[in-house]
């Protein structure tokens, strides 16, 4: 090894500066790396929507002509949805459906899965196949019998078959909300259960509010499903007053597709109108779901 | 606690087993006047030809009160409601398949409606009628008549020195002349499709123009397999290959502005092709000034022919106002009313200003009057006038595939056929073979329901 | 299935009084799902075992032909068909939806400003309706004009047909079922959320890169969340329907995707609705039903060697 001279410690600190400009480069260099992945991806994500909202906003012969800013801009296809159907009523119908639904699937799954993944008893994984095991037929089989059950109950051509389903727990979100239940440290209860907090006091205020995350991207997810169904409309409701904005959407559909000519313009228009609400819903849900992690108390 | 629930539960169980096994029948009122409410299943309010009839409707019988389900009829929404007892009084569906729900039992047959409103069957047109009738027996009321005729490029024509003379399809070795001549590649690229045979969709037409009947009169016996099914499968496919073949055809077609302004026939991408009327009042609106030509389709004879679709209206088991429900189908479809509605279209479109087509009606004296007295008075548009002019004179030469309960597993059948030559999986004698073998199994199977 | 019941399975009779107690609350708390599964899938399931054993319509009460409808499967050829597309779209699309949400997730992990944005842009895909979503990508994956294909043009390379070429359709379904993966880039956002901070914080002292701490800290902290979204995901695409319905068989019909886009849902829709024959679909969805039951016990057995549970 050489002797140290000045000329070699000058070289030892031009090289820690060095390494540090690389990494400062290095780092630069992720950073638009980052940035351009995540503009790059933004775009692929985004032009679906946008293509919609154009496509929605051109008059009739122009709907499919790939232009992005539509030239005469037809508002009337807006206006004319507005006109031809309860637009106004059938929301209403889909924000009441919907947050009922959501809450009630959020409540009995977060419950159930708590009753799957904290409580001990003989039997009880069987069980839980059967949960999982629920997911895996075909919905278009148990269609006909399920529709007999709501008919014996004199419910058909009423909201209720389309929400009540969720009192009684949905097997994805039970699987989902047991998945978190299970990455809970379990002395967390039983610190609880030494301090003499009964089993519903320990879901009510430990388990609920550790996955509160989990609970909002439930009620986002059913908020979702009930807000997209059209199955459950279709064959559950006779009285346009009570139609949900989907099976409106299929009404409108029909009834400006008649003859196979499909006057796209409105069809798309009404996309738009369908999707606006969620996406408000959704924006606002997240913001909650992701502060709920910083209060939760997770983070300590 | 849990005692009540599990009693519930039993509960609910058996309302299930009751369900099940007793579906409840509403039992019909009594004959004589028409009142009490009106369900109505598969109908929308589109346009005023829907909307004035509805009017008429409800002038005519007051006291009843009509409920429209609004939307076209879905399957599982049709059976559920008929599955659980609650049917509507009166649906509306497609006349392909009303012999399907017509051998199980799920409509119910109109001779009484027929006899007690005097409903002249006489008026709607026989194919129509045919296509409604199931062992004998009417089980539908048919509305809207839809046809099929030629579409034409004239600029396409004059570019390859054809005339409109050159355009028959009576000998299908013209067809395929011109298709070639029609067809343009430029720079290896397809940039114009000569003739577009419409396949699949289209076979039983190109079938019947070759002098065969997919289906047999009865509805009974497939006759997929016969060589002239073989020899109009194989000739319409060949019609694509000037293009480059299937692939190169289907990319370039779906790229047409098909409803817009800039659709195939204005901006040149297509020759000649058959195609249903209703796409002629869409040019109407889109290119009122677009170089075309209408032209009837012929079969091998030169005589016209068209291959007919449409909707009917037909009383389900269980309907709870059969009375009203005759009424409506009566009234919806009487000469009146339809020239009432025709009326009301012609007055809005003279309004603002654009060409009006009509409408086309399975009932033959309404179409008489709308185009004599209405649509043709009124229409200076030449381009037009023929297209109008060419669908009424082919209107008699309607075929059908003949009345069976296994509409869609046979549709099924025959067009995977095609779609099998077209992609390349099957030759043609291959996949018609398989396909009559299907068709058949099902169609015994459907038959036998009964 | 999980580790925690091992260890407490006994007999009835030697139960203590805690133990009986921790039953009777456990199963009070599943009873809403208990009543729920008796009477809505529990009944209809037992239902639709018994209708696979006849022929029936939906119009009229069933006939019993005891095993025809099961004779069928064997001989259908398109049934055949049917779950070889369904199969082939599950092995392609799982994985592949699986590693592009877990790279959004943990891009949107590390977004500071506008977060709240980025987040709802991808999940905004996953809210559109699904007859938009169909009418664009038609012209999206369209062989001739579409982005994708001029895209690949640029790059020298001639694109498929995707949605003409019969071997290129379930590969564009696929391309199109990767815009939809908002709802798994949620739930694995969630599941990054929930690891705490520190353990990374350890890690850095002791020297862990950034591929290491992914490695040995992220995969095994969020590994929950992704077997659920494993099982998830292969349930719900064995049984994909509505996209397809809508992009190849309803009014946007296209005869390349006839037998390339028969998905076993699909075929089982039309058995039952359009061909009216209720008993052999359900025939058909019982095998499905199995066929996802051994997967699924698979998937859950071979969990353990790699899924971490905190609570464990």
């Amino acid at each position: 090894m050489a002797a140290s001279t000045p000329e070699t410690l000058a070289d030892i600190r031009r090289q820690q500066a060095q390494r540090l400009r690389q990494a400062e480069i290095r780092r630069l260099l992720a950073r638009i790396v980052f940035i351009a992945l995540l503009i790059g991806c933004t775009i692929m994500f985004m032009a679906p929507f946008v293509w919609l909202i154009s496509a929605s906003l051109k008059v009739r012969a122009e709907v499919f002509n790939n232009e992005l800013i539509p030239d005469p801009i037809a508002w009337e296809n807006y206006i004319n949805v507005w006109q031809a159907a309860p637009v106004l009523a059938w929301l209403k119908n889909s924000v009441i459906v919907g947050f009922l639904a959501a809450a009630t699937v959020t409540l009995s799954c977060a419950a159930i899965a708590f009753g799957f993944s904290y409580f001990r008893f003989p039997g009880r994984d069987t069980l839980f196949g059967l949960v999982l095991a629920t997911m895996m037929l075909p919905g278009a089989v148990t269609m006909v019998p399920v529709f007999l059950v709501w008919n014996g109950l004199g419910l058909v051509n009423t909201q209720v078959p389309l929400w009540a389903g969720n009192l009684f727990g949905s097997a994805f979100y039970i699987f989902m909300i047991r998945q978190f239940y299970l990455s809970l440290p379990r002395e967390l209860f039983e610190a609880a259960r030494v301090d003499g907090a009964s089993y519903l006091q320990i879901w009510r205020h430990i388990a609920l509010p550790l996955t509160r995350t989990a609970l909002i991207v439930v009620f986002i997810f059913e908020f979702k499903a009930s807000w997209t169904d059209l199955i459950k409309p279709l064959i559950y409701l006779y009285n346009t007053a009570l139609f949900t904005l989907p099976r409106g959407l299929k009404a409108i559909l029909d009834q400006f597709g008649q003859g196979g000519e499909m006057q796209w313009e409105i069809v798309l228009a009404a996309s738009v109108i369908v999707t606006i609400p969620m996406i408000v819903i959704f924006f606002l849900g997240q913001r909650y779901f992701m502060e709920g992690i910083a209060t939760s108390g997770l983070k300590g | 606690m849990f005692g009540s629930k599990s009693r519930t539960v039993l509960a609910v169980l058996a309302i299930i087993l009751v369900a099940v096994a007793f579906p409840i029948q509403r039992t019909s009122q009594a004959q004589g006047e028409v009142t009490g409410t009106l369900n109505v299943m598969g109908f929308s309010l589109p346009d005023e030809i829907a909307t004035v009839r509805v009017d008429q409707f409800k002038a005519a019988y007051p006291d009843v009160t009509v409920n429209i389900t609004e939307g076209a009829l879905d399957e599982q929404q049709f059976l559920t409601a008929i599955a659980s007892g609650n049917a509507p009084d009166v649906v509306y569906m497609g006349r392909d398949v009303l012999s399907s729900y017509a051998v199980r039992g799920a409509i119910v047959p109109l001779t009484e409606c027929i006899d007690s409103m005097g409903i002249d069957m006489s008026q709607y047109r026989e194919a129509a009628v045919a296509q409604v009738t199931v062992n004998g027996e009417v089980y539908g009321i048919p509305e809207f008549f839809n046809s099929i005729m030629l579409f034409i490029n004239n600029k396409a024509l004059a570019d390859a020195g054809l005339t409109l003379d050159d355009v028959d399809v009576s000998d299908w070795d013209k067809v395929a002349e011109i298709n070639q001549a029609l067809t343009r590649i430029e720079d290896g690229t397809l940039t114009r499709i000569g003739f577009d045979p419409k396949l699949p969709e289209f076979l039983p037409l190109w079938a019947k123009a070759n002098g065969v009947s997919l289906l047999s009169e009865d509805g009974r016996t497939a006759q997929l397999n016969d060589p002239r099914v073989l020899e109009a499968l194989q000739f319409t496919v060949g019609l694509h290959e000037p293009a480059g073949g299937r692939q190169a055809f289907m990319a370039f077609r779906d790229t047409w502005d098909f409803f817009g302004a800039q659709n195939q026939m204005v901006s040149d991408q297509l020759g000649v092709f058959p195609m249903e009327q209703w796409y002629m009042n869409v040019l109407a609106n889109v290119s009122p000034d677009a170089d075309i030509t209408f032209k009837a389709f012929t079969d091998r004879e030169g005589n016209p022919l068209t291959y007919v679709t449409g909707n009917t209206w037909a009383i389900p088991r269980g309907s709870a106002n059969p009375e009203a429900a005759c009424a409506w189908m009566k009234t919806m479809t009487s000469v009146d009313t339809w020239v009432a509605a025709a009326t009301t279209r012609a007055q809005m479109r003279a309004e603002a200003g654009t060409i009006n087509t009509g409408v086309y009606t399975a009932n033959r004296a309404a179409d008489e009057v709308i185009f004599s007295e209405i649509v043709l008075p009124a229409l200076t548009n030449e381009t037009f006038k023929t297209g109008v002019e060419v669908i009424l004179s082919v209107q008699d030469s309607a075929y059908a595939i003949p009345a069976n309960p296994a509409a869609a597993e046979f549709k099924q059948a025959w067009q995977d056929a095609v779609n099998r030559v077209l992609n390349g999986e099957q030759t043609a004698e291959e996949a018609l073979a398989q396909a009559q073998e299907e068709a058949q199994a099902a169609l015994d199977e459907a038959w036998s329901q009964q | 299935m999980t580790q925690q019941s091992a260890v407490v399975v006994r007999p009835f009779g030697r139960t203590t009084p805690l133990q009986r107690n921790e039953m009777l609350a456990g199963l009070a708390f599943i009873s809403p799902w208990f009543i729920g599964f008796l009477v809505f899938t529990a009944g209809p399931m037992i239902a639709s075992l018994g209708l696979a054993f006849t022929e029936y319509d939906v119009l009229n009460p069933p006939k019993f032909v005891g095993l025809q409808n099961f004779q069928r499967l064997l001989t259908d050829p398109r049934l055949g068909l049917s779950l070889g597309n369904s199969i082939f779209y599950t092995v392609l699309h799982v994985p592949l939806v699986m590693m592009v949400a877990l790279g959004l997730a943990l891009l949107l992990n590390r977004v500071g400003k506008a977060a709240g944005f980025f987040r709802t842009v991808f999940y905004l895909p996953s809210i559109t309706p699904a007859v938009a979503v169909g009418a664009l990508w038609l012209w999206i994956l369209n062989p001739r004009i579409g982005l994708i294909n001029r895209g690949l043009a640029l790059l020298g390379i001639a694109g498929p047909g995707w949605t003409t070429d019969p071997n290129w359709i379930k590969p564009g379904i696929v391309l199109m079922s990767l815009w939809s993966v908002g709802s798994t880039v949620i739930l694995y956002l969630a599941a990054l959320r929930n690891v705490p901070p520190e353990l990374y914080e350890a890690a850095r002292i002791d020297g862990a890169n950034g591929w290491q701490q992914f490695r040995h800290i992220t995969i095994p902290m969020i590994s929950g969340t992704v077997f659920f979204t494993l099982v998830v995901n292969t349930i719900a695409s064995l049984q994909i329907f509505t996209e397809v319905y809508t992009m190849y068989f309803g009014n946007m019909n296209s005869g390349a995707a006839a037998s390339a886009g028969l998905f076993y849902n699909i075929y089982l829709f039309r058995q039952a609705f359009e061909f009216l024959r209720m008993g052999y679909a359900s025939a058909m969805a019982w095998l499905l039903f199995v066929i996802i039951m051994i997967l699924t016990v698979i998937q859950l057995r071979t969990s353990n060697r790699w899924v971490y549970y905190e609570g464990a």
